[in-house]
Order: C-alpha cells, then sequence, then structure tokens
C-alpha cells in the first residue's frame, strides 16, 4: 500500500514538472518549432532530388520550397523577445543582433522561392543550381543564432 | 637510347611539375586552409573581423584564449616567419622564438600535415590582404599561464610527426585519415578529454560531454551504432559534411555550422568520400551523448 501511494505521489510530481515545463514555453516557441519541424520535412523531400538520389518530380519540389519560403515569413515574427528564449535552442544573439537574424528569413526566403520557380518550370538542372543556397541560409543562421543540439 | 629519352623524359616531368607547384601553390593552399579550417579560430567573426586578423575568445576551463593576427603583416602577424618557422609551429607547436604553444592551437593535429601542405598553407595565407590588429594577450590561471609548463604537458600527450600512411587499409581511407586527423583536426572536438587537457585517446571520435568545460555537448561520430553513427547510411554522412543537414532534416549551428561553412562543403566530393570511408571503419565507441543520436 505504502509502495502503491509512493509510486502514485511519484508520478504525480512528474506530471506536475512536465506541465509546468510545458506550460513554461511561450506560444511562439510552439508555433516556430512546428515551422522548424516542417521544413525539416520539406528538405528530406527536396535533398534526395538535388542530390539525384530520388527521381526529380517537379511538383513535389515546388510545394516543398514554396512551403519553406512562406513558413520564413511567418517565422521572422516569432522571435518577439529575449523572453522566449527559455528552454528553446534560441540564442541571446538573436535579441543582440536581430535586423541580421532577420535578414536570414528574406535571404531563405528568396533562395526557396527561387529554387521552387525552376522546379515548377521542370528545369531539374537549374533547381539544382539554385538549392544549395536554401541549406547555406541555414547553416549561416543556425551558426550563431541556434545553440546546438544537447 | 632508352635511357636518353628516359632521362629527358624524367627531367621534362620535373621541370614542369616544379613551375606547375610554383603557379599553384597558392591555389593548393586555398584548399588545405579550407580543409584545416584556419579561418575559425583566427577570425572574430562575430565582431566582423577581418579574416585571420584573430581577437576571436576561446574560452577552456584554463581561462580564456585569443585566436592570434596570423595575417603576413610583419608586426601584427606572423609576415617575418621563415618557412622554417612556419613548419616549427604546426610540426612541433613551437613559436620561433622556441616557446611552446598551448595546445588549444591544435599542432597536436597539424603535426601531421605533409611539409608540402604546410608550405602551400603559408604560401596562400601570405597572399591575403594583412592586418596591423594586435594579437590579445590571453587570460590564464595560474598555473596554465607558464608557458614553460607546456614542455611537460607535451611529453605526456603529444607525438610529432608526420602522418604515416597504413598500408593495410585503402589508398582512400588513407586520405581520409589524413583529411580527418591531420586538416580536419576533428578528434579534437569530437573526443573527450582528461583533467589536463589531454586528449582521451581510448575514446577518439566517442564525442565530449562537456566541451572545452562550457556545458555543450559534442556528438559521438564513431560507428558506435547505439551511440554514434553507426546507423547513418553513406548518404547520410555525405549530406552532413555537403551541406550540414542531419538525417533528421534538420541542419548544423554552433562551430559545426562554421565547420561545413568553412571547410566540409569546401572538399572535393572525392575527399569527403574518404573521411567518411575513413570514419566508418573506426573503432565504435560507446559513449551515450545525446539520447537517439
Amino acid at each position: 500500500m505504502k509502495a502503491t501511494i509512493r509510486t502514485a505521489l511519484a508520478g504525480l510530481v512528474v506530471v506536475m514538472i512536465s506541465a509546468g515545463a510545458a506550460s513554461a514555453q511561450a506560444p511562439e516557441v510552439v508555433q516556430r518549432q512546428d515551422i522548424m519541424k516542417a521544413n525539416a520535412a520539406s528538405m528530406r523531400v527536396l535533398v534526395p532530388m538535388a542530390r539525384g538520389d530520388q527521381p526529380f518530380n517537379g511538383m513535389a519540389a515546388a510545394q516543398a520550397a514554396t512551403a519553406i519560403a512562406e513558413s520564413a515569413q511567418r517565422a521572422k515574427a516569432l522571435f518577439p523577445s529575449a523572453a522566449t528564449a527559455g528552454g528553446t535552442r534560441a540564442q541571446p544573439a538573436i535579441w543582440e543582433r536581430k535586423s541580421e537574424f532577420e535578414g536570414y528569413f528574406d535571404r531563405i526566403s528568396e533562395a526557396a522561392r527561387n529554387a521552387a520557380r525552376f522546379a515548377a518550370a521542370g528545369d531539374e538542372a537549374a533547381f539544382k543550381g539554385a538549392f544549395p543556397a536554401i541549406g547555406q541560409t541555414c547553416v549561416a543562421c543556425h551558426t550563431p543564432f541556434q545553440r546546438p543540439a544537447n | 637510347m632508352v635511357r636518353f629519352a628516359f632521362i629527358a623524359a624524367f627531367v621534362a616531368v620535373l621541370g614542369s611539375d616544379s613551375a606547375f607547384a610554383q603557379a599553384d601553390d597558392v591555389a593548393r593552399g586555398a584548399y588545405v586552409f579550407a580543409a584545416a579550417g584556419c579561418a575559425g579560430c583566427h577570425t572574430d567573426v562575430k565582431n566582423n573581423g577581418q579574416l585571420l586578423a584573430g581577437g576571436r575568445e576561446l574560452k577552456t576551463p584554463f581561462g580564456s584564449f585569443f585566436g592570434p593576427n596570423i595575417t603576413a603583416h610583419p608586426e601584427a602577424g606572423i609576415g617575418k616567419w621563415t618557412d622554417a618557422d612556419f613548419i616549427r609551429a604546426l610540426r612541433h607547436g613551437r613559436r620561433p622564438d622556441g616557446a611552446h604553444y598551448f595546445p588549444v592551437f591544435p599542432y597536436t593535429s597539424f603535426t601531421k600535415m605533409t611539409d608540402r601542405d604546410m608550405l602551400d598553407l603559408k604560401a596562400y595565407i601570405f597572399s591575403l590582404p594583412v592586418s596591423a590588429q594586435p594579437s590579445k594577450p590571453n587570460t590564464l590561471g595560474f598555473p596554465f599561464n607558464v608557458r614553460f609548463l607546456q614542455f611537460g604537458w607535451k611529453l605526456l600527450y603529444f607525438a610529432p610527426g608526420e602522418f604515416r600512411a597504413d598500408p593495410a587499409k585503402s589508398a582512400e581511407i588513407n586520405r581520409g585519415a589524413y583529411l580527418t586527423q591531420a586538416l580536419g583536426h576533428c578528434a579534437e572536438c569530437h573526443s573527450p578529454r582528461d583533467g589536463f587537457g589531454g586528449l582521451r585517446t581510448d575514446m577518439l571520435y566517442g564525442g565530449d560531454l562537456n566541451h572545452a568545460g562550457q556545458g555543450t555537448k559534442v556528438p559521438n561520430i564513431s560507428p558506435h551504432r547505439e551511440t554514434g553513427l553507426g546507423k547513418w547510411s553513406e548518404a547520410d554522412y555525405i549530406e552532413l559534411l555537403a551541406s550540414g543537414m542531419t538525417p533528421e532534416g534538420d541542419f548544423v549551428g554552433g562551430d559545426m555550422g562554421e565547420v561545413v561553412a568553412n571547410s566540409t562543403s569546401k572538399l572535393t566530393p572525392a575527399d569527403r568520400a574518404a573521411m567518411i570511408a575513413y570514419l566508418r571503419q573506426i573503432k565504435p565507441v560507446e559513449q551515450r551523448v545525446r539520447g537517439g543520436n
């Protein structure tokens, strides 16, 4: 009986702690993390085509690249203040160098739109030429502004 | 007659080779420079510093180091260095005046470079714009600020000498080993260190739970199936080094973001493939650094 109570209490504590952790995350954090996850899924569609590991599908590629381009503009608005850095991989540098940080969203929008345009036109070679700029922008922005995964 | 033709051909090859080498030193050096990632520690990117003008802070458990100015400026940089000075710095970790470097400068890896790569690297660095910005002094606590003690550290942890190919391994794996060990100096961050800052040679590439004492984790890149990259396909490795994308579709940032942008993305596909061939056959090290790595 004692053991059961102890287990139940321990369970309750775990639930309370995790609830606390969840509520500590600002809604912007959840939204931008969802965007990043969606972008990762899009990249997993695009990369094999860009590498030639998967057959080129212009429609699918255009769709995935456009999704990245559009999400970037939404994501830009989801870093309102340093208060939303808690429990995330966002670096304080974001709010110290806000305009530089926001510039990356414009750059990735442009790069992704560019690749999408070629993909929609069915121009595989041009798509492959335009594609690397997307990933380069990801790395360029993550390098100063995103803490490595732990 | 045959002998004469042979000698003539030999001389012609020698002649064209040296002419080619002279014209090509700087270009080769640029490639070595990228592969060795010199720009990272010697450039204060955060403050828009000039390439190789130094000033970047490197925090360690022993204090802060600042990457020095290694442009060819005669006073502020290394402009007065001879070829022998340059080789001694990389091969033996010593300044032209004989003082020992701290191993935050990874001469422990660069010692494995060929003389040719070192001199081409110097030719390239000397072709870049110079900067008169003075190098910042390190801020180390006692006794770590006593440079002479580095002599003892070297006795314990440093094995000088050029890379030697393993005849039992393929040419590709040996090239990969050279790129990974001598130039990329990957083990310097991707391995744990002991209390004196020496690499745990029994756990090379097994990741670091507390990198440079700053609380950052560096992934286990050994081919251990559960805790390393053992489950990665060759395409996964290629993508990481070429573009920085992980198998999950995330893109690396932080220090590895710099490595990808400055180094691995600039290698030839054959050299990336060689590094991967090497990394996939090294000893798997069991150390969990991150969940589900």
